[in-house]
């Protein structure tokens, strides 16, 4: 049976059904189903977030300037993007001005998070859909070491290291304790490197792995920990000292050399290992073009690091702001957090209950009451589901959308917007991608765009880490060292009843938190997050989102090992933990909890 | 002559409070032997110890201004808390004391650590002080030790809230000790049955506040039956002696 | 597949000298605090030892353990998951998904049955059905209980696992309850903090991999060795608290000079965790080094004993205001305080009236 969606894909459900379940290698519990047809191709796909913790239930009645030690707990993958969000959200409500340190030091951390989020995803969380690590055995090293000289000058390339490291993996590989590469669809049609390629990339893969810890290091520094450093209303909470007695108590000179050493390190794995190896994987994957989906349709972007301290217009924003519909690149709309009839969440298809569920809610007055139930033609019991019915409510995730849009968000909405607007810091690299590849512009709107998007954008990031400390550093030598604003710290100096709403980019894409604080305390707290955007399922109207949207029209080579399923699905990066929330806005009672 | 007596047998314990409630007096003798030696000692080292431990503890829980200098010069906190400390465990040994004497001292003596709850009859006493400390009874029962409101009182808001403290302030203590310490595997099950140490923590400052509720109200009614009762009150917990004043002789 | 490999093996087909290896070994014992003496005794265990398979599952969670772990600077986690021990399951990095991923599951528990050691992270919701959380089509509880059934030691990583964490903070809307909640009959090692410190959780690891023996619990099931002390015991700031200095507001003088941070609200004193003496992030730094108070993550109910930044828990009152031990207390101070000012007037008026009545009454008090 064909089914027309308003949004433009055409579904069909009747061939073979695949079921993932779990999708691995991604933050929380996600399950994807497809059908595919007599030439295997995916005809209709079901995107399931099956996980809730009801987060924002249980921040109500919490004071605000803890709000993000909790919302920081949403994900600890994107740790600290939330703790952004939700401090600008307390900030806007309380109208509280923050230092221009503070608004440094946090995009240093912010940028820090997305250098190590899009390097951790390319090569913890991605690179296996496109690295056959069993073929890397029968690489010639010295073969190897040529390709990898040929696109970097990155020092760890000689015949011997990759020698070494072959020997490490065969070994591995021959004591029969395969670890986390068991199972793995080694051997696949879909892998196109060749053995050189893989052995160069599996060596990146542990080089990553052990480099990644270093990036992080940064937000040790400014928060004390990572994951999950700490935050502050009204500024940072690490002071700054660096020509008084006491200075070792605070971020003084031996902080920031640490921190330039770090961000000095990171721009060059970024652009010595990283951009290249995902050049040249890229350059074997040419031919598949697939995964597009919403991309050349409907992306969105909230934008993110304002240059400067408590301007959050589009204009002091370095990462772009705004949406295109329609795939009209001409046209970059601006886009309004506060606007009841701009972003709503829908729930016709999630495991929730409005009381008229053909209405979106925005944020602010959204309602949530769980209401979890398998449709009529779903295969199996309630405990043990064999398969989805997408017709009826199938999500722990909400549908939301940006008026009556599904909408594609993450690096490659900001880059499409970016290129859109014609700013050169992203349309220039995107030139150079494209020229070096050989492709056109369409080639953006795939899989392989989103994971180029990101991979670009991780060097941006990386040079602006740079940017933002020589800031901190002028600002420093200018005698500014004021890190946090006090005044209205107090709750007793608050309005008594107040909203508002902050947003950042995280790695996945637009965030926000809508926070209405009544008496000093939270009375309501929404985050609507980039996964909710991603993944979520249909909507009333019969829309798809973004994942359903890209993985259909992709042929699956063998409906056994669906390799191609992941790579569509990984390229967004997904994160269930942030998708999966819900907050009752007038504080009633979750109805249809037990407890036992 | 004054015809004085010593109240009730002597040594009858806890037990004995089973079956004997406060002791109502038709027609009291003149003077009365209500508090031993060990009681009135108890009652102003504990008095002694509560004020310096509710003084430290606000101050450890909000500390005065910081101190100049170097920090291995001073050594205040440490100090305000060793006085916490110190008045704590003396708090703690009286009370240990005070319920041994609390089996071997006169009736008087078990009075506050167990009020006969399970007594109709006295919860009716209770009722009756009730309305006569709200001035709607005109005449007072008398009663040579405490009365029953007295007693519910004494064991509600000033026992319980004691050894409440007494008991999360050894456990915090015995973090202090530490985990392998005696003292932790004497005092530790007090997390186990509160929950965390800032649980614990929160509990023992809720109970500084109930026993400084207490303080007030006790000083005050002492006060209040001392003039208007006239019988001996204040003066009784330090000589020992209860007098009725008007009775005549 | 050939022969399996013990520890060592693997260290020299990795192309390890036994010198480095040596190195190695003594390198880990300083790191687990143990004397130079244990370093053969390590280094005997590993070669003679299989790599222990380790299955690892996320519940209800955030993957900030998983994070953390893979941050570990010493031992580096690359070696941890090629040499050390058998990564077979783990949500975050295994190649496999699907029923490839759930096929690795059930081959370990097949036939490790009793070896092999249950990490969790995150815990299992139980309201509506255990549905809030679900893996493979079924609620998490049952994956958990079925490889519980059969692990050697399980492991509950962060404070998810030990005790609830965030979602299990009040009103827990999924009725989110740790794993030893669930799972009575085999021995947990709780290593709570969210997350816990990325050395703690491999070094908890690698001490029941090397010594083959669960590492000796404190009475909550926590590790002496990390979780012995609290982080205000070997604060480095702690001479600041004994003399009576602390940051009085954020970014002031005082906490400029890096003067101990009880009066914003850090639960150091109260919290049993390595922060204070590993660090973080190889020992870069640690929330109260870097500014901010503790906030006592590894505690039970640390999110319930907010705000972070009072001394004293908010206490929700039976009127529902918001409130604490403190405002309370006053509060009641200065009712009880009116209340016998009234009396005592009431008293005195009663008195001058009625001297005689006055006269003839009397209550013991």
């Amino acid at each position: 049976m064909t089914i027309q969606t308003p949004n433009g894909f055409s579904l069909d459900n009747s061939g073979q059904r695949i079921v993932v379940d779990p999708v691995t290698r991604i933050e929380g519990h996600l399950r994807i189903e497809v059908n595919i047809d007599e030439s295997n191709i995916i005809r209709n796909a079901v995107s399931t977030g099956t996980m809730w913790r009801g987060l924002e239930v249980i921040l109500k009645g919490r004071d605000p300037r803890d709000a993000w030690a909790f919302t920081q707990r949403i994900c600890g993958v994107c740790t600290g993007t939330h703790a952004l969000t939700s401090v600008r959200a307390v900030e806007d409500a309380l109208a509280i001005q923050i230092p221009e340190n503070a608004n440094i030091i946090r995009n240093i951390m912010q940028l820090t998070l997305q250098v190590h989020d899009h390097l951790v995803h390319f090569y913890h969380l991605h690179a296996l859909d496109w690295v056959d690590v069993v073929s890397a055995l029968s690489a010639d090293p010295r073969a190897t070491s040529e390709l990898a000289q040929s696109i970097s000058d990155w020092p760890k390339s000689s015949p011997g290291y990759f020698r070494d490291l072959q020997t490490r993996l065969t070994k591995f590989v021959e004591s029969g304790q395969l670890g986390l590469f068991r199972n793995g669809y080694w051997g696949h049609a879909a892998y196109k490197l060749p053995p050189e390629a893989n052995l160069m990339a599996v060596a990146h893969y542990l080089e990553a792995l052990d480099f990644q810890k270093e990036i992080t290091k940064i937000h040790t520094v400014f928060g004390g920990k990572n994951p999950h450093p700490n935050w502050l209303v009204g500024g940072v909470p690490c002071p700054i000292n660096v020509s008084d007695t006491g200075a070792v108590g605070a971020i003084n000179i031996e902080r920031l050399n640490l921190v330039k050493q770090i961000i000095d390190q990171s721009r060059v794995f970024v652009e010595q290992v990283y951009l290249p190896d995902l050049m040249a994987i890229a350059s074997f994957y040419k031919d598949w073009t697939y995964g597009g989906g919403l991309s050349s349709m409907n992306v969105m972007s909230y934008g993110d690091i304002p240059e400067y301290a408590n301007d959050y217009s589009a204009a002091n924003l370095l990462l772009p702001r705004g949406a295109i519909i329609n795939g009209n690149l001409n046209e970059v709309h601006e886009v309004d957090l506060r606007d009841s009839e701009e972003i709503q969440e829908f729930v016709s298809h999630s495991w929730y209950s409005y009381a008229d569920e053909d209405i979106g809610l925005h944020p602010w007055d959204g309602v949530t009451e769980p209401n979890f139930e398998l449709g009529k033609n779903a295969k199996g019991t309630k405990t043990r589901i064999d398969q989805i019915d997408e017709e009826a409510k199938y999500s722990w995730i909400k549908s939301p959308r940006w008026k009556g849009h599904a909408m594609e968000v993450g690096p490659l909405a900001r880059y499409i917007i970016g290129y859109a607007q014609n700013n050169p810091e992203f349309k220039e690299p995107v030139e150079k991608l494209l020229t070096d590849l050989d492709l056109p512009v369409t080639a953006l709107f795939s899989t392989l765009g989103r994971t180029a998007a990101r991979g670009l954008e991780c060097v941006w990031a990386a040079e602006k880490l740079q940017y933002f400390y020589g800031r901190l550093i002028d600002n420093i030598r200018a005698g500014d060292t004021a890190t946090a604003n006090t005044e209205r710290w107090d709750p007793s100096s608050w309005p008594k009843d107040v909203k508002g709403v902050g947003f950042t980019e995280a790695p996945r894409g637009a965030l926000g938190h809508w926070v209405h604080i009544k008496d000093t305390r939270i009375e309501n707290y929404q985050a609507v997050v980039p996964t909710t955007w991603n993944a979520g399922p249909r909507d009333g109207q019969g829309n798809i989102g973004a994942y359903e949207a890209a993985l259909l029209d992709t042929p699956v080579d063998n409906a056994e090992q669906p390799l191609e399923i992941l790579r569509t699905i990984h390229s967004f990066d997904p994160c269930l933990a942030c998708s999966t929330h819900v907050m009752s806005p007038e504080g009633e009672e979750l109805a249809d909890v037990k407890v036992r | 002559m004054a015809s004085t007596s010593e109240s009730s047998k002597k040594s009858q314990g806890l037990l004995h409070s089973l079956v004997s409630h406060a002791t109502e007096v038709e027609s009291p003798a003149t003077k009365v032997y209500v508090y031993e030696t060990p009681v009135r000692l108890w009652h102003w080292v504990n008095a002694l110890c509560i004020v310096l431990l509710c003084v430290t503890g606000y101050l450890i829980a909000a500390p005065p201004p910081s101190v100049p200098g170097e920090a291995s010069f001073s050594f205040l906190f440490g100090n305000i808390r060793l006085i916490h400390f110190a008045a704590g465990e003396v708090l703690a040994l009286a009370l240990l004391y005070r319920v041994i004497w609390a089996f071997i001292g006169n009736s008087h003596a078990h009075q506050i650590f167990l009020p006969p709850v399970w007594s109709i009859k006295w919860w009716g006493e209770v009722w009756h002080e009730v309305r006569w400390y709200l001035f709607l009874v005109k005449v007072p029962k008398k009663y040579v030790g405490h009365n029953p409101l007295a007693q519910l009182a004494m064991f509600g808001i000033f026992v319980l809230p004691l050894f409440v403290s007494v008991f999360t302030g050894l456990a915090l203590n015995a973090e202090g000790e530490g985990i392998e310490s005696l003292w932790y595997q004497a005092f530790g099950w007090v997390f186990a049955l509160l929950g965390d140490s800032f649980t614990v923590h929160t509990i023992h400052h809720i109970s500084m506040w109930v026993i400084i509720v207490f303080s007030m109200i006790h000083i005050y009614v002492a006060v209040r039956e001392d003039i208007m009762s006239r019988q001996s009150l204040v003066s009784t917990m330090i000589s020992g002696w209860r007098y009725f004043k008007d009775d005549k002789e | 597949m050939t022969s399996p490999a013990t520890f060592y093996d693997v260290f020299r087909q990795q192309g390890i000298s036994r010198r480095s290896f040596n190195k190695f070994c003594s390198l880990t014992a300083a790191s687990l605090g143990l004397s130079p003496a244990f370093a053969s005794e390590i280094a005997h265990a590993m070669e003679t030892k299989r790599r222990t398979p380790v299955i690892w599952l996320n519940g209800l969670e955030c993957t900030c353990c998983s994070e953390s772990f893979i941050r570990s600077g010493h031992p580096l986690v690359s070696d941890v998951v090629l040499s050390m021990l058998s990564l077979d399951y783990s949500h975050v990095l295994m190649a496999a998904a699907g029923h490839q991923a759930e096929a690795a599951l059930e081959e370990t528990r097949r036939e490790h049955a009793g070896e092999y050691i249950l990490a969790v992270e995150g815990n299992p919701p139980l309201n509506e059905d255990g549905m809030f959380c679900i893996v493979g089509g079924r609620p998490f509880i049952e994956q958990l209980q079925e490889m519980a059934a059969g692990a050697k030691a399980v492991v509950a990583w962060g404070s998810c696992a030990s005790n609830g964490c965030v979602q299990a903070a009040k009103p827990n809307p999924t009725q989110a309850t740790p794993i030893h909640k669930v799972i009575k009959d085999k021995p947990i090692i709780k290593v709570p903090g969210c997350p816990p410190i990325a050395e703690v959780m491999t070094g908890v690891l690698t001490y029941m991999l090397t010594f083959d023996r669960i590492p000796p619990l404190d009475r909550l099931g926590r590790p002496k060795m990390f979780y012995g002390q609290r982080i205000h015991d070997k604060c480095y700031r702690r001479p600041h608290f004994d003399a009576g200095q602390f940051a009085e507001a954020w970014d002031d003088e005082n906490s400029r000079k890096g003067y101990c941070l009880y009066k914003m609200g850090c639960r150091g004193p109260t919290t049993y965790n390595a922060c204070s003496t590993v660090r973080w992030n190889d020992g870069v730094s640690f929330p109260i080094q870097s500014g901010h108070g503790c906030i006592g993550c590894s505690e039970e109910n640390f999110w319930d004993n907010g705000p972070f930044y009072e001394r004293l828990a908010s206490v929700h009152t039976p009127l529902g205001v918001e409130s604490n031990a403190d405002k309370i207390g006053v509060a009641t101070v200065g009712v009880i305080g009116a209340g016998i000012v009234a009396h005592a007037a009431a008293s005195a008026l009663q008195r001058a009236r009625n001297p005689d009545n006055a006269a003839k009454t009397g209550a013991g008090e």
